[in-house]
C-alpha cells in the first residue's frame, strides 16, 4: 500500500513552490479575454485569458480583477469607448496567485490601453475619410465639423412630434422623457419610441433599421432624437461606424443626438445635431418652443402698444379739434361781449343790406335788444383790435 | 380662421399685423378687426403649443 500524504500537504507544497518562484513578481502579457463576468456592485471582474492556434484554444488561465484594480476596467472602457468584454485582445500586467481551494489564476494589476486607443483612432480616421469620399452632400468644414444634408435641414419653429430612438428601460430614455413630460410650460409633445439596443455589434444595423421605420411611418415627425444613457457602459462603436454615420448624414428628418459622452464626440454626433446628454436634448427642444412663444408674446406687446399709440394720438387730435370748435362757437364769442345782429331773421354781415330806420335785433349773451337804426356811418377803425 | 394654419403662418401673419398697426397711416376703423385677428392667431399658437391636434398633422402631410 503506497504511503499517501494528505491533500493539504501536497497543496501546501505547490503553494510554497509557486510562492518561491512568483511572489512579488508581475508580468506583462498580451492575450485574448473571454467569459468576462463583471460584478459592478462588488467591483469584481472574472475572466479567462486564452490563446488560440486557429480556432483551437492552446492556452487558458483564469484571470481576476478585485475591487482595488477594478477601476482599470472602467478606465479601459472610458478611454477606448468600448465595453470590456469577451473577444478583446488586451495587454495587461498580472501576478500569479495560487489559492488552496480555487487554484491558480492571474490577478490583473493594470491594463495598457494605448494599443487599443491607437487602433480606435485609426478606425475613426478611416471612417471619416470614407464619409468625405462617399456620403452625398457631406462637406468637411475648416473647423473640423461636418456640414451634411441632415444638419443643414431647417428645424421646425416648434418641435412637437418626436421619434425617439433609445434602448428600452434605459437611463437615457427615462431622462429624456422625464424632462419632456414635466416641462413647466405645459407644452404638449407626442413622443413615439423606436426601441433598439444601442450598443454591441448589431447596434449600428438595428439603429439604421429604426431610422428606416421612422422614414416610412405614417406619421410626420418634426425631429428624430437618439439617446443613450451614461453610466459605465461606454460602448460607442456603433456611433462611429460608417454605415450608421452615412445613414444619419443623409437622413431627411433632423436628427438630434444625446448619446451622453462628456469628452468625446462620436461620428454620428458630427453629422447630426449634437447635444451632450438626453436631458440636454429635451431641454433644447423645450427651449425652442419657449423661444417661439416669447417671440410671439413680443409681437403681442407691440400690437397692444401700437393700438394704444393709435388711440392716444386719435384722442389728442379729437381734443384739439374740440378746443378749436369751442373757441369759435357763437356762445364763446357772446361770452366775450360781442353781439350778433339779426335782420329779417338772418345774421347781418353786410351793413349795406340795411337802411336807416330798419328794425334789427342785437343778440347779446343773455338778452336780445330790439332796435331801430338811427344813423349809419363808416367805422373809420375806431376800435383797434 | 383658416384650417391650414401652422405656427409659422400664424407668426408671419402676426408680424404683418404688427407692421400695419405700427404704420401711422392705418385706417382706424380697420383696427378692431386687425386686433381681433391678432388675438385669434395668438390663441391658436397658445392652444396648439399645449395640445397636439390632428390638424397640425394633416396640414404637414399636405404641404
Amino acid at each position: 500500500m503506497p504511503l499517501a500524504q494528505k491533500l493539504s500537504e501536497l497543496i501546501n507544497e505547490i503553494d510554497a513552490t509557486i510562492y518561491n518562484r512568483f511572489a512579488n513578481k508581475t508580468f506583462w502579457i498580451r492575450a485574448e479575454i473571454t467569459d468576462v463576468k463583471k460584478y459592478k456592485d462588488k467591483r469584481w471582474c472574472f475572466l479567462k485569458f486564452i490563446e488560440k492556434d486557429g480556432n483551437a484554444i492552446t492556452s487558458e488561465i483564469k484571470g481576476v480583477f478585485w475591487s482595488n484594480t477594478y477601476h482599470h476596467v472602467e478606465n479601459f472602457e472610458r478611454e477606448t469607448q468600448q465595453i470590456f468584454a469577451s473577444g478583446l485582445e488586451i495587454t495587461c500586467n498580472v501576478r500569479i496567485r495560487f489559492h488552496k481551494r480555487f487554484g491558480l489564476d492571474l490577478e490583473v494589476m493594470a491594463i495598457d490601453f494605448a494599443y487599443a486607443v491607437g487602433q480606435l483612432e485609426i478606425e475613426r480616421k478611416q471612417t471619416l475619410d470614407r464619409l468625405v469620399k462617399e456620403t452625398p452632400g457631406l462637406q468637411l468644414l475648416s473647423n473640423g465639423c461636418f456640414s451634411t444634408v441632415n444638419n443643414r435641414l431647417e428645424l421646425p419653429t416648434v418641435l412637437q412630434k418626436i421619434a425617439l430612438i433609445t434602448a428600452p428601460n434605459s437611463d437615457g430614455q427615462r431622462d429624456f422623457k422625464e424632462v419632456i413630460e414635466k416641462n413647466k410650460y405645459g407644452y404638449a409633445f407626442a413622443v413615439k419610441e423606436f426601441l433598439t439596443q444601442v450598443q454591441g455589434d448589431a447596434a449600428a444595423f438595428l439603429i439604421v433599421q429604426q431610422l428606416a421605420n421612422i422614414k416610412s411611418a405614417n406619421e410626420v415627425f418634426d425631429a428624430v432624437v437618439i439617446v443613450r444613457g451614461g453610466g459605465s457602459d461606454t460602448d460607442f462603436k456603433s456611433f462611429n461606424t460608417f454605415e450608421l454615420s452615412n445613414y444619419v448624414a443623409t437622413f431627411t428628418i433632423p436628427v438630434l443626438t444625446g448619446i451622453g459622452h462628456d469628452r468625446n464626440t462620436s461620428i454620428v454626433d458630427l453629422v447630426a445635431r449634437q447635444h451632450k446628454t438626453p436631458t440636454e436634448v429635451a431641454t433644447f427642444i423645450i427651449d425652442k418652443n419657449l423661444s417661439f412663444e416669447q417671440d410671439m408674446m413680443q409681437l403681442k406687446e407691440r400690437i397692444f402698444s401700437g393700438v394704444k399709440n393709435l388711440v392716444d394720438t386719435a384722442q389728442k387730435k379729437l381734443a384739439y379739434n374740440i378746443r378749436i370748435i369751442k373757441s369759435s362757437s357763437p356762445k364763446t364769442i357772446l361770452n366775450k361781449g360781442f353781439a350778433i345782429i339779426m335782420h329779417d331773421n338772418k345774421i347781418l354781415t353786410d351793413p349795406a343790406m340795411i337802411d336807416v330806420n330798419s328794425q334789427v335785433q342785437v343778440i347779446l349773451k343773455d338778452e336780445i335788444l330790439h332796435s331801430t337804426i338811427n344813423k349809419k356811418e363808416p367805422n373809420g377803425n375806431k376800435l383797434d383790435f | 380662421m383658416e384650417t391650414s394654419l401652422t405656427f409659422d403662418k400664424a407668426f408671419s401673419e402676426l408680424e404683418k399685423l404688427v407692421e400695419e398697426i405700427e404704420d401711422e397711416n392705418i385706417q382706424l376703423d380697420t383696427l378692431a378687426a386687425k386686433v381681433k385677428i391678432a388675438n385669434e392667431l395668438i390663441k391658436y399658437c397658445e392652444v396648439n403649443l399645449r395640445i397636439i391636434t390632428a390638424d397640425i398633422e394633416r396640414e404637414k402631410l399636405n404641404s
